[in-house]
């Protein structure tokens, strides 16, 4: 007798043509596959300007070259960059710095992927709780201690609710409805 | 501009609706029937139920000439509703489809009409005279989701239809024997039943609400769940269209659209109200609502204490309590419709939403 | 402490920006299984349907899940537990709200797996509710747990207090 108990088998998932087999590629197709190196050389780049104090160059070079079809580690060391960016950031320059890319060609694109990384870096923290290990070993220079460690993640987490919140203002709800909708994850 | 004309016909919510060429008449689905409103004085009165469906009602639609009307629900099933003597005589349609329907248009000829379903199908009918009976015909191909509309081209054979795996599609649903063989068009020459003229993707990729052609067919917009809104004009067969243009909004989104003329097109949807986007070939911009911002009794806010509001932002996160919405309709559009004018220019237009409300606006 | 300080404005802000977003729904029948119309969210029986979910967190111990579908939403909450007399609290409170899940109309009879308590909105909710009026009552119920939650700690401690005064008088 079969050891396999048939009743529990799920009929649909033998069926190529049922809903449930629904071929989500067919959603992204112009996503090119990008290696983990090469978004590690792409970081050097961007801290290089954030270290020369242009945060906006920074911001919009972390966001027009997001990497979607890296695998989790490359997407994982882009979100760190990005993360990184964000800190570095003063409150009061948010808005300014938001709107100014939103009126440039392609801004509102660029925002809608800086909504993703925020909504990213919000659940990537807490699982893991190990807000010490989001601090990029590697840099050795950044002012800024990227996460506090000690208060369970609250403080990166104000950093992405107060940029949420600046952003919301600017792109609208139509931005979040996109990071939804996009199947393009960071 | 003029004050739009609202009727508040019931709390449910109003799947789609349809005005007679006449306008004196006004059908909508409601729940598991149909109601007929007639036009007495300014208000519309219930005027007959159609019953027959026993699930939710998907789609209702009156052909302008004949005045049949076609309905179809999610029970799978599709009614042609003639007028006689004794009232509405459904004749049952042959769709041959297993799942929900989701939406039905009569063809511009009203020889025609087409049903979207969820079981990945698109059912073209047309009548057989010898069998005196609504057949229909299968466009499946490409369809990998349930289709939540459809939209036909003036020539009676070109057919758009929006999808929940992304796509918005043009076929050809042309049926020998029903259909003259259609003038050339930037859509292809040579056009067999299930020819798939055009497929379109926009970067986000989300579910397609509604589509529609431009008044001339030339250009065909859809707008999907991603709050966006696509316009294509494409070349001509096998080659790639001079411009896809997307406009990424700052609103929720859209449910439906119609074009006003060839460079007008209103939108509507999540936001519960109607929105004018301007533009041609070149690129397409939204140009704001079309509701008038000062519509008397609504600019009168409440005064509220200074604690009262602090309070409010600080545990609420806003700025004012309100139970009612600064929109006509309160709660989302779901169906926009051509009411008065020509198709190259409407002058007027009607929306209806799950609030229970058609609502008649000038373009 | 560090998280009183921190206003609980822009979490709830946020919620309130991504609830609506999220809500947009309509009346989808499901494509699985004939004449039936059911929470994709729940049946999972289309992987187009379903949407990318949001998380929105105030710190490790405060957080949201939505889990966004063509129909429905599942709102998922953690409720913040600083100690074990909260957590037992927190426990207690769901389960008591979880059995009378019917009088919340929106309210799952189960949470998600690593939340505490769990909603459920569909399309019939949006139709028959204002959208607006729905995310007022999560935010609402999100402030009104954590208050109720340390009014109990306060009253067990009370409690506690007179119970082992008066167990202690007689050995004066």
């Amino acid at each position: 007798m079969s050891q396999v108990n048939w009743r529990t088998i799920n009929v649909d998932a033998l069926d190529p043509d049922s809903a449930l087999n629904f071929d989500m590629s067919t959603l992204t197709p112009a996503v090119t596959p990008v290696s983990a190196s090469e978004v590690q050389g792409l970081a050097g780049q961007i801290r290089q300007l954030l270290r020369g104090g242009d945060h906006e160059g920074a911001l919009r070079g972390a966001l027009e070259s997001v990497p979607y079809g890296a695998d989790e580690k490359g997407k994982e060391i882009h979100l760190h960059t990005v993360i990184e960016i964000l800190q570095s950031i003063r409150q009061s320059e948010m808005s300014p710095l938001l709107s100014r890319i939103y009126q440039s060609e392609g801004g509102s694109e660029l925002l809608d992927v800086l909504m993703k990384y925020l909504y990213k870096g919000m659940s990537h923290t807490t699982p893991t709780g190990g807000a010490k290990q989001m601090a990029p070993q590697a840099t050795g220079f950044s002012q800024i201690h990227p996460l506090r460690t000690g208060d369970g993640g609250g403080q990166a987490m104000s950093v992405f609710l107060s940029w949420h919140e600046k952003l919301v203002e600017i792109a609208g709800p139509g931005s979040i409805v996109r990071v939804m909708c996009d199947r393009r994850t960071v | 501009m003029a004050q739009p004309e609202i009727h508040h016909l019931f709390h449910r919510p109003i799947a789609d609706h349809s005005f007679s060429s006449d306008r004196q008449t006004l059908a909508v689905a409601r729940d598991n029937l149909i109601e007929i409103y007639g036009k007495s004085g300014q208000k519309f009165a219930l005027q007959d139920e159609l019953r027959g469906h026993d699930k939710t009602v998907t789609g209702v639609d009156i052909a302008p000439n004949s005045g049949r009307i076609v309905t179809c629900s999610q029970d799978r099933n599709a009614y042609v509703w003639e007028p006689s003597s004794s009232g509405w005589k459904p004749t049952l349609v042959l769709l041959r489809i297993n799942r929900a329907a989701t939406c039905v248009r009569w063809c511009p000829s009203e020889s025609k009409f087409a049903v979207g379903s969820g079981a990945r199908v698109i059912a073209v009918c047309y009548f057989e005279e010898e069998n005196d009976w609504w057949v229909s015909k299968h466009l499946k191909k490409p369809i990998r989701s349930t289709i939540t509309s459809v939209a036909w081209h003036p020539n009676s054979v070109l057919l758009a239809a929006g999808s929940t795996d992304g796509h918005a599609r043009v076929f050809s649903s042309f049926i020998k024997g029903v259909d003259e063989r259609p003038a050339p068009s930037v859509w292809g020459e040579r056009l067999p039943f299930n020819t798939v003229c055009g497929e379109y993707l926009n970067s986000t990729a989300g579910w397609v609400h509604g589509c529609e052609f431009s008044p001339s067919g030339d250009a065909l917009a859809f707008v999907s769940h991603d709050s966006s809104i696509t316009v294509v004009y494409p070349t001509g067969p096998d080659m790639e269209p001079k411009a896809v243009l997307s406009v990424a909004t700052q609103l929720l989104p859209f449910m439906g659209l119609i074009w006003t003329s060839e460079n007008e097109i209103i939108a509507a949807g999540y936001d519960c109200a109607a929105y004018r986007l301007r533009g041609d070939e070149q690129g397409w911009q939204l140009a704001g609502s079309v509701e008038s911002a000062g519509r008397p009794g609504m600019d009168s806010h409440r005064e509220e204490s200074a604690l009262n509001m602090f309070k409010q932002m600080d545990l609420k996160g806003k700025v004012q309590d309100d139970t009612k919405l600064k929109t006509v309709h309160q709660n989302t559009i779901t169906t926009i419709r051509s009411y008065a004018g020509s198709p190259e220019r409407v002058r007027q237009f009607s929306t209806s939403g799950v609030d229970g409300r058609v609502v008649i606006w000038s373009v | 402490m560090a998280r009183q300080s921190q206003s609980l404005r822009p979490y709830l802000q946020c919620v309130r920006a991504s609830l609506t977003a999220a809500l947009s729904l309509s009346n989808f029948a499901s494509q699985a299984s004939e004449r039936h119309n059911v929470p994709e969210i729940e049946a999972k029986s289309s992987p187009e349907l379903l949407l990318n979910p949001l998380c929105v967190a105030r710190n490790d111990n405060e957080k949201m899940l939505i889990e966004p579908s063509v129909n429905s939403v599942r709102v998922s909450i953690k409720i913040k537990q600083a100690d074990e007399i909260e957590n037992i609290l927190v426990h207690k409170f769901t389960r008591f709200l979880t059995q009378r899940a019917e009088a919340f109309f929106v309210l799952r009879r189960k949470a998600v797996k690593g939340y505490d308590i769990s909603f459920l909105i569909t399309n019939t909710h949006t139709e028959e509710m204002l959208k607006h009026k729905l995310v007022d009552f999560i935010i609402q119920f999100m402030e009104e747990v954590d208050k109720e939650i340390s009014e109990m700690k306060l009253f067990l401690n009370a409690r506690a207090r007179f119970v082992a005064e008066s167990f202690l008088t007689p050995f004066d």
